[in-house]
């Protein structure tokens, strides 16, 4: 808190894993040798340290390697009995050794040996070995009858006791202490791990599994002690839900009693979690918690990474019995994961319910089997492989090694369903409170107030908030859409009535993890919400069942009155066990005290009085009494309740005024609220229809509307930060608080990030002071409330950056005709008159030089140089608005941004053509061509204005121009997915980098990112990524649509991103390898000299472009009816526009020349030695400044403070395509003559193709070459990105399999992949093929992985069978699909065909039915497409001899019957709603 | 809403040009609900709403266009009712082509919104539906005089009685409105609207003394020692001459005393001066809105002939264009580009100007060609040049800080150099508009609150 120093060299991590087991677990070295291969062949999956040699750590978990350690045992003297365990045992000094024997001893376990571990220091690099820390291995043997009864047990109190004595001690670590596994690990390269540990060249050591792990941090500062596999797992992914999951094991903490070890011993292990250490350590530690105590390994693998159960309605009821049991007890550790794991016993591997990481698995003939993150790390020969598969959302395989039998999937789920009743036990003691409703908002008696005015003023829901959000919300069912950014001062330095929740700001996932689509991803995400205590988890039994559930946490009157019934002992439903107490939250003055006297009465309430659902309410509000903000006194109980270990009896109600939007809710579940009854937003509906006669149910009618736009607002809220389930974001904290004080943040929110320290108690209350008595003693006569101001421009509320007075100050031009620097004069004395709105304003400048003559400061041209337009597609402005700003900043040899929406042809090579062409989520118009026209290429991970969120580009925008570019149909409504579908985590990024590397060598690759605490971390990762650029965006980024609370409420202000992320790469020693640029709001030569300072050294702008084209703030972008002509692609309007270059040019030479003169005054001549240097700013001298800390944002680190290379190059230099390249370049340049080369391919070969794809690009555009002339032929398994951007007339045949990414944004050419094993039961692709395609023809004789064909927009493709999600977002091209599809197929599918082979009739269950539908192909209108059909099936029988197609051409009469299309319900009409986005 | 690429921009219905040059009743009908409606769906509710920025009241414009459009018009009357004074009559009387409509994001490109006429629509048919302006019943105790009750005075009185203050307000003339109800001719303002609205500030308990001119039947002093606070809004009534020769001539009136006059007839009261310009050949002086009264208002007074003279071309005329076109439509002929220089029994000399190049500033200026003098004919020639402050005896001896025009010095909220007193509207600007009074009067009104409740 406070200093967020520690921020800065944070880290998160993602990886290469997997795992090698012999079935009959036979112990072998081979294993070990396999397991080691594998590693290395995932060497670009991690990362490598500055030094070359570090490495962010690798490492194995092994099945004791008996012979091997009596072997050593009998060497040092000591013939190992029977039971026997090695401790490996990381220390500094002998001293932690000592302690570590001592609670060996003190637990009835002897030490009888310890032996040195030998390495070669040798293989390690500078770093690593600066900080290796001394290893034992450490043997012991019980020493009791008690010990060797309970010999795990003892080991894990012993390493327990000795990690807690020790817990300061951070060299200190035990990597295993166990009798069944011992991991090998550290900083070291995986090629490396055997030279450095030298027991792994032994030929005695043979183990009959392995899980190894090659991680990938995002800093540069590893740890010994992180390196993985954990104790029990090893884990690729992101823990979402990690503050979340740590807060409720202290929870469930509360109430755990074992069977293993007494209380007394249990109070010895407590706490559960080491407080140091990676989502994955916490994930570990709870791991095996659970099987150390007892618990059931599939019990426990699947408690905390379950399949998506709740609105799965194709899977078996008792199975899903079984998850909801599972539900009561656990929340989900949610997030991406893949998990290798074991107890010694069992091996297995799972995935998420999202699907979000890769395992594949293989099994061979010699009876072993293999998961890795990618196909062909071990090289095996094809006909010793008997099965070869990968693992679809939410799936698990295992094998048990003692009866040495293969667990998939299927049999795992019917051991986990029929251990118990659980159908049984939930119908008991399960509670749906729906049951007990009949009806909703038929009483509306609790919305009815006699000064229902007086309470909206004091819950500051103005005539803006009911117009612009509680109407929108009543009517459409759905949160209001707005456009544009966000202009107002964060609420800290508002001096108008902000909510309280405002001080919270949304968080996002960016990179390392990804967030989720709430919208078509829907089967994945709940709100499903329990009421009652929390459970003992080790014990399943029946009462361990008892709860309220609900499926939304929303309350309204009927259902709140249904839960305080069941607490009522009056009433025939009472139950003791859900007894509720109201508290007032009310209070006369002193906030801080009623915060303790709430606390207090709570307290004794559920120690003296047994309550278990204490409901917070704030009805009393009156003349007298003020309000606790909410947010405040739920954050202050749920914190004390947990210190005072009282948290798991209760659940939380608030029953609130204060919250009516997505945004407000979302803070109260984050810190810890169960229901919210928001009675004033209903109250607020009622009133405004007051007037308008309606009738019951269209007044009810509306009420759920509400309802259920605060339900699908929070889900969109969870799964920007990738979270699917509300019982997995509850305690979450997910939000920085941004100018609380620390002392409030440390008594109700200390979990959740914070910066700028500011406003006490004191403030709050005095701010409460201001709106109680504008409330109830500041009467108005004609209409009671405030206007508001917050969203637009109100005069007398909030500051708009963008108001009516600067924009017209844009707008006006001093002489007429002339454009003349001195225009802006005006914008500029209103800009630096505004006066403590940003955080910039805060700081003054302070020069260490005297003034110099203008005249010796650098040109304008220098610092042009330095300038870019802000990303902005042509589809979301006009093309005329587009190609005013690429000429504008092209003639001043600045950067114009695309924006990812395709640029046409004709403008490549002209004044029009924008230097950076964005790649983003929807990779609309990313063809080759427009990847090699450019100087940038940019990564866009998160937008300012909704990071963490998709976009959509209405249908009424998709004009015949916006289609042909985008590669699709007009009218038809585009889809951008929150997620990049090839990035879910820092080594994807890496992968998508080096791919955009290879397509345009020339391009430097820049990777856009926004604001937000911990975005220094996020920033490290993106540089060792090989990014040569980063951009910290802030959160007033603009947008053409986005959710009006995303655009309000999430990301940060970029002046601490900027300064988080420059110092962070210093910390890591990164700063010089990348490029900082910012954006969000930039408007004067001061704000770029402040920028600058902040560490950025280029600078882009957005909105301020615009308005200079003459938008008027309208925020109309999303409606397309842009009346000036700037955001609309309507023809009546755009030609409207009145726009000119010449005054872009003006204004960008006002900012120059603003900026030359404010460095002159600095005395600096130029730009470039100001970077970085935030000593030279300093907060000004000012009563109110003095209440924040602004430490974190001015902190200026050691280190270069600019980027010191011109490129930051890929450690994998990718010489197999620069020979291949070299061998068909004379074709590419004289291509009369087709040429075919042979070749084999392994998985080190990554992006096969794109090299060669770039070079035909450059020269022939996106028309590439004639069909088939460069033919690869190629055998083995390839590496991921196979024929990524693939051109016109290349063709790959593959004789093999691929990993993922195979024809990703390919646009032409041929890509045919015969896997040996063939059809729907093998696997021959990896995930997410075809991302983005545009064109071309894929062939697979056998199936892929998840999201086959996500946004493929024109590629025709065969395959055998998919994961979940396949055809998700597609607009164009055709898939056959002969086999079985996972689930979700065609979410978001609003163009393109697909042909599904369902012999099984198991598709329709199958499909996202929302947007298409699927018909039968044997009738007589269908006769086109079932010649087609059959066409394509013979041309893919041809190159691929499949034999499940020989068949069905064999039988075309019969098996036509078994074929559904599917196509979009309607490409013209959508039941999208194409006018709005969402 | 956001309709206005389907619908066109439609001003108000205007009665025939035979009909109504016939009488003084209005010229223009108001919207009905449909038209209102169909009309306010054209806005597009700006992120930036130059419209409520530009109006001097701030009227929170978007959304009672919005209400109106949804046909809430209970909400969409009391949101414009918090505002303004009086919205009715500035819907009215308002040039809104260089306010609210001025700036309207769409006037440049698709046609304003007719914010003006649906205004009007709102507050008339919502009086027409039982709505009345509300007042608080809870006093404060607290007592202010008004001097004047023209707009400013008016809007003083309103927003005092809205928050519970009593007001005594002074006249000097028999009816209250002051130039609303004396300056501008019934054509254009319905009397009764002014009526209405006093008597709505009467019956919220405010007496209304007329016919007592301060400093004459009461001194000021009285009223500084005897209220909390004085509010003076006595505008700006004095005519402006050309300072040529002639201009005292018997046959030249000052706008407002022939506009007085004839409302002073039409009322039935004691007429100060009437001119009578029946069968005459007229012709007004100035390019302003009280020139387009004194024209329109001669040829409802049977004129044989009536001409508008201004210096400058008809784009750069500073009264309301659909004024023009009114007066236009109604048989009057305008005079550009022409300066006088002297008036004799014949009429006016006149010498021809153009407008210069524009300086660097984008400005034109008025330059006269030497050699183009010419004569108009006329019987009766009217003045009107605009309005600057009287410095009646009261103020004289009030000791408040005056500037070099004799306008009252008031701070950024009202205030006067006394601080029991404030001053706005005229009194304070020299002539300007209605509106601007009225904003004056309401910040005048909310800082005395502020006072009060500081003192409380």
């Amino acid at each position: 808190m406070g200093c967020n120093l520690d921020k800065l060299t944070s880290f998160k991590d993602n990886c290469g894993f997997g795992l090698v087991a012999h079935l009959k677990n036979k112990a072998t070295h081979q294993n070990l040798e396999d397991a080691i291969t594998s590693l290395e062949r995932m060497m670009h999956r991690g990362a490598v340290a500055a030094d070359g040699k570090s490495g962010d750590g690798s490492g194995l978990l092994l099945s004791m390697p008996d012979r091997f350690m009596r072997k050593v045992a009998l060497e040092n003297g000591v013939d190992l009995p029977n039971l026997y365990a090695v401790a490996f045992v990381f220390a500094k000094d002998d001293a932690q050794f000592d302690i570590f024997r001592h609670y060996c001893e003190k637990n009835d376990l002897r030490v009888v040996l310890n032996r040195e571990v030998p390495i070669d220091t040798n293989a390690l690099g500078k770093q690593a070995l600066s900080i290796l820390p001394k290893m034992l291995q450490i043997f012991v043997v019980p020493s009791s009858i008690v010990s060797s009864k309970r010999f795990d047990a003892m080991m894990y109190l012993a390493r327990k006791e000795a990690e807690h004595h020790l817990k300061d001690a951070e060299d200190f670590y035990v990597p295993t202490f166990s009798s069944k596994v011992i991991a090998y690990k550290g900083l070291v390269m995986p090629t490396t791990i055997k030279q450095f540990y030298l027991d792994l060249n032994d030929e005695d050591f043979a183990i009959s599994f392995a899980l190894f792990h090659q991680r990938f941090s995002t800093n540069t500062l590893p740890k010994w002690r992180l390196a993985q596999p954990f104790r029990g797992i090893a884990h690729n992914g992101e823990i979402n839900s990690i503050e979340a999951n740590r807060f409720n094991v202290e929870v469930k903490t509360e109430t755990i009693k074992s069977e293993v070890f007494t209380d007394e011993e249990l109070a010895r292990i407590f706490p559960i979690l080491q407080n140091v250490g990676s989502d994955s350590t916490s994930l570990d530690n709870m791991f095996e918690f659970l099987i150390v105590n007892g618990m059931d390994f599939f019990k426990a693998a699947r408690a905390m990474v379950p399949a998506p159960w709740q609105n799965s309605p194709y899977m078996d009821s008792e199975l899903r019995a079984y998850y909801e049991y599972s539900a009561i007890r656990f929340e989900a550790w949610d997030g991406p994961a893949a998990v290798s794991l074991t107890d010694g016993r069992y091996i297995g591997c799972l995935i998420d319910r999202n699907g979000l990481r890769p395992s594949k698995y293989f099994i061979t003939k010699d009876e072993r089997l293999f998961i890795t993150s990618e196909y062909g790390t071990v090289l095996i020969e094809d006909d010793q492989i008997i099965d070869r598969g990968r693992l679809q959302s939410g799936e698990m395989i295992a094998m048990d090694l003692k009866h040495g039998k293969i667990l998939k999937n299927t049999d795992i789920n019917n051991y986990l369903k029929s251990t118990q009743n659980y159908e049984k036990w939930l119908s008991k003691n399960v509670k749906y409170l729906l049951e007990f409703v009949d009806q909703t908002f038929v009483n509306l008696d609790d919305y009815k107030f006699e000064n229902v005015s007086k309470r909206q003023k004091y819950a500051n829901i103005t005539y803006e908030t009911i117009d612009q959000m509680i109407i929108p919300m009543a009517t459409d069912g759905k949160e209001p859409t707005g456009s544009m950014g966000d202009d107002t001062p964060l609420a800290c330095f508002s001096s108008k009535q902000r909510n309280f929740t405002d001080y919270f700001r949304q968080k996002f996932a960016q990179v390392t993890n990804p967030p989720i689509d709430p919208y078509r991803e829907k089967i994945v995400m709940s709100l499903n919400t329990g009421i009652g205590n929390t459970y003992n988890i080790l014990e399943e039994s029946e009462v361990n069942s008892r709860r309220i559930k609900l499926v939304s946490p929303i309350l309204m009157q009927e259902k709140y009155e249904a839960i305080l019934s069941f607490g009522d002992s009056n009433h025939a439903r009472y139950d003791a066990y859900f007894k509720n107490q109201t508290f007032s939250t009310t209070f006369k003055s002193n906030l801080e005290k009623a915060l303790e006297d709430l606390y207090a009465k709570v307290k004794d309430a559920v120690v003296n009085n047994g309550v278990k659902v204490i409901v917070l309410d704030d009805r009393a509000v009156s003349s007298e009494f003020k309000i606790i903000p909410i947010a405040m006194a739920v954050g202050y109980v749920n914190n004390h309740l947990k210190i005072d270990s009282l948290r798991s009896k209760v659940s939380i109600i608030a029953v609130t005024s204060e919250i009516y939007d997505p945004h407000s809710s979302a803070v109260l579940f984050a810190f810890g609220t169960s229901l919210i009854y928001p009675y004033m937003l209903f109250a607020s509906i009622v009133s405004y229809n007051e007037r308008k006669n309606l009738s019951q149910y269209e007044l009810q009618h509306k009420l759920k509307n509400s309802a259920k736009a605060l339900g699908a607002g929070i889900l969109k809220i969870m799964s920007k930060m990738g979270i699917s389930t509300m019982a997995s974001y509850r305690n979450s904290s997910l939000f920085d608080i941004v100018g609380l004080s620390d002392d409030i943040c440390k008594a109700c929110f200390p979990h959740a990030s914070n910066d700028l320290s500011g406003l006490t108690f004191a403030d709050i209350e005095a701010k409460i002071d201001t709106i109680h008595h504008q409330a109830f003693f500041d009467d108005k006569t004609m209409f009671p409330l405030e206007m508001g101001g917050f969203y637009k421009y109100t005069d007398g509320g909030e500051y708009h950056d963008y108001g009516p007075a600067i924009t017209k100050a844009m707008h006006d031009k001093n002489a007429v005709g002339n454009e003349n620097v001195s225009d802006f004069n005006e914008l500029k004395k209103l800009i630096e008159g505004r006066d403590k709105k940003f955080i910039r304003d805060f700081f003054e400048l302070k020069s260490d030089k005297k003034a110099i003559a203008i005249a010796d400061v650098e040109p304008k041209e220098e610092i042009f140089k330095r300038f870019a337009s802000a990303a902005m597609s042509c589809g979301s402005i006009s093309i005329e608005a587009h190609e005013a700003i690429a000429v504008a900043m092209n003639t001043i040899g600045a950067q114009s941004n695309c924006g990812e929406g395709g640029e046409d042809a004709a403008r490549f090579n002209t004044l029009k053509n924008s230097k950076i062409k964005q790649v983003a989520s929807g990779r609309f118009g990313v063809t080759p061509a427009y990847l090699v026209n450019c100087e940038e290429l940019q990564i866009k991970l998160a937008q300012g204005a909704k990071p963490g969120e998709g976009g959509q580009l209405p249908g009424s925008k998709v004009t015949g121009m916006i289609a042909k570019l985008r590669h699709t149909t007009p009218g038809v409504t585009l889809i951008s997915p929150p997620p990049h579908h090839d990035i879910y985590s820092i080594e994807d990024l890496a992968q998508l980098i080096f791919d955009l590397k290879q397509i345009n060598p020339k391009a430097t690759v820049a990777v856009k990112l926004v604001s937000s605490i911990g975005v220094g971390t996020i920033a490290a990762g993106v540089a060792k990524a090989y990014a040569d650029k980063i951009i910290i965006s802030g959160s007033d980024g603009g947008t053409g649509a986005a959710p009006l609370t995303s655009i309000k409420h999430t990301g940060n202000p970029w002046e601490m991103g900027l300064s988080e992320a420059h110092n962070a790469l210093k910390a890591n020693h990164l700063r010089g390898m990348v490029h900082l640029q910012t954006d969000g709001g930039l408007k004067t030569g001061l704000d770029v000299i402040k920028a600058a300072m902040l560490g950025a050294e280029s600078y882009a702008f957005g909105t301020s472009a615009l308005t200079l084209l003459g938008c008027k703030i309208l925020r109309i972008c999303h409606t397309n009816k842009c009346s000036v002509g700037v955001a609309t692609q309507d023809e009546d309007l755009r030609a409207k526009f009145t726009g000119s270059v010449e005054r872009l040019i003006a204004y960008f030479n006002f900012l120059a020349e603003d900026t030359r003169e404010i460095l002159a005054s600095l005395g600096y001549s130029k730009l470039e030695d100001i970077v970085g240097r935030s000593d030279l700013l300093s907060v000004i001298d000012d009563e109110f400044a003095k209440k924040f800390d602004f430490q974190n944002i001015l902190r200026r680190l050691d280190g270069v403070d600019t980027c010191q290379v011109s490129r930051n190059e890929p450690y994998d230099k990718n010489e197999q395509s620069h020979d291949l390249v070299q061998q068909v370049l004379s074709t590419i340049e004289n291509p009369t003559k087709p040429v075919e080369i042979f070749s084999t391919i392994t998985n080190l070969n990554r992006s096969f193709g794109t090299l060669t794809s770039g070079e035909i690009a450059r020269r022939y555009g996106d028309a590439g070459l004639p069909e088939g002339t460069i033919t690869f032929n190629l055998k083995g398994v390839s590496g991921q990105s196979f024929g990524a951007f693939l051109s016109k007339g290349i063709t790959l045949n593959l004789d093999g399999v691929a990993n993922d990414y195979v024809g990703k944004g390919m646009n032409g050419g041929k890509i045919v992949i015969k896997p040996h094993l063939q059809g729907s039961e093998y696997t021959g692709g990896g995930n997410t093929c075809l991302y983005g395609a545009t064109g071309g023809k894929l062939y697979v004789r056998a199936s892929v992985g998840e999201r086959f064909a996500v946004r493929n927009s024109g590629c025709v493709a065969v395959v055998e069978g998919t994961g979940d999600s396949a055809c998700e977002y597609m607009t164009g091209g055709i898939v056959v699909i002969l086999g079985k599809t996972g689930i979700n197929f065609g979410a978001g599918m609003t163009g393109g065909l697909a042909f599904i082979y369902d012999k099984n009739r198991e598709f329709i269950d199958h499909m996202n039915q929302e947007l298409i539908e699927a018909l039968r192909i044997d009738t007589d209108d269908t006769e086109l497409e079932r010649i087609y059909l059959q066409k394509t099936l013979k041309d893919y029988v041809n190159e691929t001899e499949s034999e499940q197609a020989k068949m069905i051409l064999e039988n075309f009469r019969a098996e036509i019957r078994n074929f559904w299309m599917v196509k979009p319900k309607d490409m013209k009409v959508l039941p999208l709603n194409p006018d709005q986005g969402d | 809403m956001l309709n206005f690429t389907k619908m066109d921009r439609n001003n108000p219905s205007k009665r025939g040009v035979m009909d109504r040059i016939k009488d003084f009743k209005e010229v223009y009908n108001v919207f009905d609900k449909n038209k209102a409606s169909e009309q306010a769906e054209r806005c597009i509710g700006c992120g930036d709403p130059y419209c409520h920025t530009k109006c001097p009241l701030h009227n929170i414009i978007p959304a009672w266009l919005k209400q109106t459009a949804e046909n809430d018009l209970e909400l969409a009357f009391n949101i414009s009712n918090e505002t303004s004074p009086f919205p009715e009559i500035l819907g009215r009387i308002c040039p809104q082509e260089v306010l609210c409509e001025g700036d309207c994001s769409l006037n440049d490109t698709h046609g304003a919104i007719t914010i003006g006429a649906i205004e009007t629509h709102i507050s008339e048919t919502g009086f027409d539906n039982g709505l009345v302006p509300k007042f608080s019943k809870n006093k404060i105790g607290k007592k202010v005089a008004v001097v004047g009750s023209g707009p400013a005075g008016i809007s003083a009185a309103t927003f005092l009685l809205r928050a519970g203050v009593d007001v005594d307000m002074f006249e000097r003339a028999p009816r209250g409105g002051g130039l609303l109800t004396y300056g501008i001719p019934g054509f254009k303002l319905d009397k009764h609207r002014v009526e209405r609205r006093i008597d709505w500030l009467k019956e919220a308990g405010m007496n209304f003394f007329a016919n007592c001119e301060i400093g004459k039947d009461k001194s000021f002093d009285e009223l500084v020692s005897n209220y909390d606070s004085v509010f003076i809004g006595i505008g700006a009534t004095k005519g402006k001459y050309p300072n040529i020769s002639g201009e005292s001539n018997s046959n030249v009136y000052l706008a407002m005393q022939f506009l007085t006059g004839i409302q002073e007839r039409n009322f039935g009261e004691k007429i100060s001066t009437l001119v009578n310009v029946k069968d005459k050949n007229v012709v007004v002086i100035g390019g302003g809105d009280t020139a387009m009264d004194c024209v329109r208002t001669s040829v409802r007074e049977g004129a044989n002939s009536v001409k508008c003279l201004y210096r400058r071309d008809e784009a750069n005329m500073p009264g309301s264009k659909k004024e023009v076109q009114n007066a236009k439509e109604e048989g009057v002929e305008f005079v550009f580009n022409v300066s006088p220089l002297s008036i004799d029994s014949n009429g006016v000399n006149l010498v021809k100007t153009e407008m210069s190049q524009p300086d660097e500033s984008g400005r034109c200026s008025v330059v006269e060609v030497s050699g183009s003098e010419f004569i108009e004919n006329a019987d009766i020639v009217i003045l009107a040049l605009g309005f600057e402050q009287e410095l009646p005896d009261f103020l004289k001896k009030a000791n408040l800080e005056l500037d070099k025009w004799n306008g009252i010095k008031v701070d950024a909220v009202s205030k006067t150099s006394n601080p029991k007193v404030y001053a706005g509207g005229d009194s304070v600007r020299g002539a300007d508009l209605a509106v601007r009074a009225a904003a004056d009067g309401k910040l005048a009104a909310q800082t005395m609150l502020m006072e009060f409740s500081k003192n409380k």
